[in-house]
């Protein structure tokens, strides 16, 4: 009983070692070798701590961006990183174990209704079920359940999602790629369909931007962390310009003050990068499982696939939806708090693959007059839904950060309305 | 929802002219495009294994269809019909497998489409 006591207190309650239980699991039920379960598990658990290591580092650069912000402008300022609001919840909120479960929960959920129900979708992007655990238990959390409940809300709610926003998107994806083989896996499709909507009304679907001459790609993207850098340093630079050297003087003590918010610009990127790091590694044993299971458990589903199945079919659509929500989302920046909400500085490599993404959808639908509306749009929407989840985010303790991914935001509001109608706290 | 129904019409007639061609006809037609494969290369050999792709996949000739737009690919990475049309191939292969249980054959495809996305984000971000 003893040595039963120990286990549960001391090695179960760990996050890095249920995680690890859950890849083993996945490798033993693709009937792999010992060997590889070994590797396998060990990677997963490193992978977790490797997370662990890059959110501290984020933390500690954005505690003091989002100190110096306020003093500076007087308001509050939130980074949009579901990255960072996934590695805070699995380590400081110590929510780590509740998280992995609930990833598993969310195959399992997924697998059920694909096989039980018409809508036969499988989504196969691991980083993006990975976020949507992450917020199915944050917001369960918040609503106050506890152990086994949150992990079985969490997994139903994340499953549901899962299975329902490729099946949202499939009406125009099957416009997109003439046919209904493949589906959407991004948890972006509010912000999607929003897009289609408004290019739809607006748009001319006559006039595709497939027909005009453009850049075949956008060069200064090659490198991801020396994108956000570029994007990032600025943001640093001109907070500290405006607090000034003494509001800076607490924090860099004999550096010069534009000299150390330059280096914690560069933290920062630093701690997405490790980070990130560590949620491949994390991912690299529970995304094939899960893969080879499903595929297995159901032969007719729809694979649904991240967002870059969709490039090949409308590059230029990918390009100007970019730049078009980059300027929906700085306009959606000072759009917030002249509607009392924090600013929220917008994440560049959002900004590509969910404004890419959403060009295509514009396009499909209103043509190059709806890409320019419609993702102008998407930019500003894709500001503000994250802006009126922050209060709530700020009750839990993500204090500088908030999401990007809008289905993530819509699940927490949905949590939240769920709270609110029960009125059970 | 209301406004996607115009495009669904559209689609109906791209059908209709498909079927006008028979199975046999669309692999002669591609059989002697291969022979004029020979003395091709550069980016008139890539149009025509494009076109050989394109019939083998009207004609149902899956692992046909494939090989000529994987050399497509290999000779000139690009976004266009033959990425699209791979990727609904590869993935009629993994359904295949999928039903005959085939794990190995599941997991093959399945990496055959990370790699496919992999190489158009490649491509969108100028890293091919």
């Amino acid at each position: 009983m003893q040595i039963l006591n120990f286990i549960i207190q001391n090695i179960l309650t760990q996050a890095a070692v249920v995680i690890g239980l859950i890849a083993c699991l996945g490798l033993a039920l693709q009937k792999k070798s010992i060997g590889a379960i070994i590797s396998g598990t060990m990677k997963t658990i490193l992978g977790f701590l490797v997370l662990s290591a890059g959110s501290s580092v984020i933390q500690a650069s954005l505690a003091i961006f989002g100190d110096l912000f306020n003093k500076a402008f007087g308001l509050k300022g939130l980074v949009a990183s579901i990255e960072g609001i996934n590695g805070q919840a699995m380590t400081d909120l110590g929510l780590g174990s509740e998280i992995a479960i609930t990833l598993a929960g969310i195959f399992i959920v997924n697998i059920i209704l694909a096989r039980i129900t018409k809508f036969k979708y499988i989504f196969l992007t691991g980083q993006a079920l990975l976020w949507e655990s992450t917020l199915c238990v944050v917001f369960a959390y918040f609503c106050g359940l506890r152990g086994v409940p949150l992990i079985v809300i969490g997994s139903i709610v994340g499953g549901a999602f899962a299975t329902l926003m490729p099946a949202f998107a499939q009406p125009i994806m099957r416009q997109i790629t003439g046919s209904d083989d493949i589906a959407l896996g991004h948890f972006c499709t509010f912000g999607y369909m929003f897009t289609a909507l408004i290019s739809k009304i607006t748009g001319n679907k006559e006039h595709s931007t497939e027909d005009i001459n453009l850049p075949k790609s956008l060069e200064f993207l090659q490198d991801t962390y020396l994108s956000v850098m570029v994007v990032m340093v600025p943001f640093y630079l001109i907070v500290a310009i405006a607090a000034g050297p003494e509001a800076c003087a607490q924090y860099c003590g004999d550096t010069n003050y534009i000299v150390y918010m330059f280096l914690q610009a560069l933290q920062f990127v630093t701690g997405l990068y490790v980070l990130m790091s560590g949620v491949r590694l994390l991912l690299a044993e529970l995304v094939p499982a899960f893969q080879g299971i499903s595929m297995k458990l159901v032969p007719d589903s729809k694979p649904a696939l991240d967002c870059p199945v969709l490039f090949p079919y409308a590059p230029n659509a990918v390009i100007l939806g970019f730049i078009f929500t980059t300027i929906g989302s700085i306009t959606g920046m000072f759009l917030t708090p002249v509607l009392g909400l924090p600013m929220i500085l917008p994440g560049v490599m959002s900004n590509f693959f969910a404004g890419g993404t959403a060009g295509i959808f514009a396009n499909q639908v209103g043509g190059r007059r709806g890409v320019v509306i419609g993702c102008i749009a998407h930019g500003i929407f894709i500001m503000i839904l994250p802006a009126l989840l922050s209060p709530m985010l700020g009750q839990i303790g993500f204090q500088n950060m908030t999401c990007t991914d809008v289905d993530t935001v819509v699940t927490g509001f949905f949590f939240m309305i769920i709270k609110s109608i029960t009125g059970i706290f | 929802m209301l406004f996607f129904k115009k495009k669904e019409k559209k689609q109906e007639k791209a059908v209709s002219v498909k079927e006008v061609c028979s199975k046999e006809e669309l692999i002669g037609q591609a059989e002697a495009k291969i022979k004029d494969l020979e003395t091709l290369s550069g980016e008139e050999r890539v149009a025509v294994l494009n076109e050989i792709g394109s019939l083998f996949t009207q004609a149902e000739e899956t692992d046909q269809a494939i090989r000529f737009y994987e050399e497509s690919l290999e000779i000139c990475k690009q976004h266009g019909k033959a990425s699209t049309d791979l990727m609904k191939l590869y993935n009629k292969k993994r359904q295949e497998a999928a039903q005959a249980k085939d794990d190995e054959k599941v997991k093959e495809y399945m990496d055959k489409v990370q790699s496919l996305m992999q190489m158009s984000k490649d491509m969108i971000r100028g890293n091919v």
